[in-house]
């Protein structure tokens, strides 16, 4: 058994090896590279999500919150790396360095809020932890957003954050981006690893019981808010760790904004998972491709010629919110032929098992 | 020794006594029912018992209170149950709903799991055996890999026990488990519970209506009615208890003493030992 896990773990970081050094052959243009290590990201945002979500059965509204925390202690922490290695450019070895406490920082900030957010509200039974979680994701972006550099003591210190325009680096020459292709691939597949992992394991069942009947699920000895709380905590850091790679993502944004963890983040999150299947890896997986991907062809529909030109006659056609016209569209035809996601809660083997069976 | 022992157990519903001042004891490895009148407060007891509510007075489990403990810990103390209306985790397979019940008592499964450590296939291919040696005892290894809710109602009901069961419990509650069975599976039912209780060594409590389990399997009866006991015994003296005549049928019956026959009518499948239908019976080994 350890000699095959010492060669898939041998192919992994081959495989994430072979992404840093093709990616930039494979795809040339920086646009679409950028669009598909997000679109990656985004993998590991929707599969940490679908673990509170989709596993648990509970419902978490303000996923970008976490994200958020992840982002902005990843940015921290990788910018302050950078300057204290006194380097200039992001070299690859020395991402070594750099990414690895910036993930790992980012998803322990985030699993901390995580616990101080979900102990209280999942002891109850109901809504509240879309309440809560709401407003945990508000509070976060409009604390940052509303501080300004004048005020003192906690204001003060959150305005260090830089406010509304965004936190750059400690000499606001913006963050110090080393997670390349290597970095991304690797999260993804490591986080794919280990949401398998959960889902097929007692964890997983027991889970998966208190989300059937939490009655019969505690009278046969499963704590649910033990198993609530673990999971909502694993969720979030899942959700810092995807926002301390996107904040450190090479060719990436240079700045961490409030703006952008909003609720519509939080939206297409929740929509990444319900897409795909609730409970499912796979799933997740899909729908974090196909989010990522929609937003950015609607942005880019957006630039075209005949787009602005009719946005100049027609100032009132937004077409971002046209971008939820879409989502609505596809997710009501996906309602119709499948209420499950496209997988349900089954992963994508035995679909194609299924497949076979049926021909 | 007892097994479980309530002493002035009440519990109040808002303005509704559900339970009031109730106090027996059930004896060690004995079958004892629970039986009364619709709302006589029977799965309240339960419920008490297993700590979904909290209540007034004393609730031990062989010597342990119970009180201030939640479900999930009584569970571990050995305390198992099935539900008056089946609750099985329904999208999950017979198996599954098995290996639920031992999740707790494995440790560190979490990191085991995620690690896929050589601890998590040794334990995973453990308790898969014992769950299937468990269904194989319920005669429901051949359906281990169906969704549960695909199972007939016969099989529903009893892989609730077997997944009961998988606790290792040392007292099994079980509430209304002869509901919607016919004569001769009612029959099945009562070779059931003797011989869970013999080869297990668990003690067996059960709330039924079904006076022809109630009376051929129990050892000792406690009577509710509006949540207060009105009688505790032995078959014979329950059915012959006048209060319990009249909870059953009404007061007028009761005092005019036609009731008795009434009650003997009811009663009467209890004492007959009637041919078992074959093709419905479904006795354990």
């Amino acid at each position: 058994m350890w000699v095959k896990r010492s060669l898939m773990g041998l192919l992994l970081v081959g495989v994430a090896l072979a992404a840093e050094a093709g990616l930039a052959t494979v795809i040339p243009d920086t646009a679409y590279r950028q669009l598909c290590m997000l679109a990656m990201i985004n993998v590991v945002v929707a599969l940490s999500l679908n673990v509170i979500n989709g596993m648990a059965g509970q419902f978490s509204i303000g996923h970008a919150g976490f994200v958020g925390v992840g982002a902005y202690t990843g940015a921290i922490v990788s910018s302050h790396i950078h300057q204290s290695l006194g380097a200039h450019d992001f070299a690859f070895v020395s991402s070594f360095m750099v990414v690895p406490p910036s993930l790992i920082a980012g998803g322990l900030v985030a699993a901390l809020f995580g616990l101080v957010v979900g102990l209280p509200s999942l002891r109850l039974k109901g809504d509240y932890l879309a309440i809560v979680t709401l407003g945990f994701a508000e509070i976060f972006r409009l604390l940052i957003a509303t501080s300004s550099p004048g005020s003192t003591g906690i204001r003060g210190s959150i305005a260090k954050l830089g406010g509304p325009q965004g936190y750059a680096g400690p000499l606001d020459g913006g963050i110090a981006q080393y997670a390349g292709p290597f970095w991304v691939v690797g999260a993804m597949i490591v986080c794919i690893i280990i949401a398998w992992r959960l889902k097929f394991s007692g964890w997983g069942r027991a889970l998966q019981s208190l989300r059937e009947d939490e009655i019969a699920a505690s009278a046969v000895g499963v704590d649910p808010t033990n198993y609530k709380v673990t999971s909502f905590v694993i969720s979030a850091m899942g959700a810092g760790v995807a926002g301390a790679l996107w904040a450190g993502m090479r060719d990436g944004n240079p700045t961490v904004q409030p703006e952008q963890f909003n609720f519509a983040f939080s939206f297409d999150a929740i929509t990444m998972v319900i897409l795909g299947g609730s409970g499912s890896v796979s799933g997740a997986v899909l729908g974090g491709v196909f989010v990522t991907v929609t937003v950015k062809m609607i942005e880019q529909l957006q630039r075209l010629e005949v787009v602005e030109a009719f946005k100049s006659t027609h100032p009132e056609f937004d077409l971002n919110a046209l971008r939820m016209v879409v989502y609505a569209v596809v997710l009501i035809l996906l309602m119709m032929s499948r209420p499950a996601g496209v997988f349900g809660e089954n992963e994508i083997g035995r679909w194609f098992r299924r497949k076979q069976a049926e021909a | 020794m007892s097994a479980l022992k309530l002493s002035h157990v009440s519990k109040r519903f808002g303005g509704l006594k559900a339970v009031s001042d109730v106090s027996f004891e059930v004896p060690e490895r004995s079958i004892f029912g629970l039986i009364g009148p619709n709302g006589a407060g029977k799965t309240t007891v339960f419920n008490l018992v297993t700590g979904v509510y909290d209540f007034e007075g004393e609730i031990t489990f062989g010597g342990t209170p119970v009180a201030g403990k939640k479900p999930s810990q009584i569970a571990h103390l050995g305390i198992a149950r099935t539900f008056q209306n089946i609750r099985l985790f329904q999208s999950m397979t017979v198996i599954e709903n098995v290996l639920v019940a031992c999740e707790n008592t494995r440790k560190a499964h979490l990191w085991s799991a995620l690690l896929r450590s050589p601890l998590f296939y040794k334990d995973e291919a453990a308790i898969r055996k014992e769950a299937l040696r468990l269904l194989e005892v319920f005669k429901l290894d051949k359906m281990a890999d169906e969704i549960s809710t695909s199972l007939s109602y016969g099989n529903q009901r009893r892989l609730e026990i077997a997944r009961a069961m998988m606790l290792k419990p040392k007292l099994l509650l079980l509430d209304e488990p002869a509901a919607g069975m016919n004569y001769g599976e009612a029959e099945g039912l009562k070779q059931q519970i003797r011989w869970l209780r013999d080869e297990f060594q668990i003690t067996v409590v059960l709330v039924e209506h079904n006076m022809q389990v109630v009376m051929g399997v129990c050892e000792d009866i406690h009577v509710l009615d509006h949540g207060e006991t009105i009688a505790h015994g032995n078959p014979e003296a329950i059915k012959k208890h006048p209060k319990v005549l009249a909870a059953y049928l009404g007061e007028d019956v009761a005092e005019e003493g036609a009731g008795s026959s009434a009650m003997k009518v009811l009663l009467s499948a209890a004492d007959k030992d009637a041919p078992t239908n074959p093709s419905t019976s479904e006795s354990a080994p």
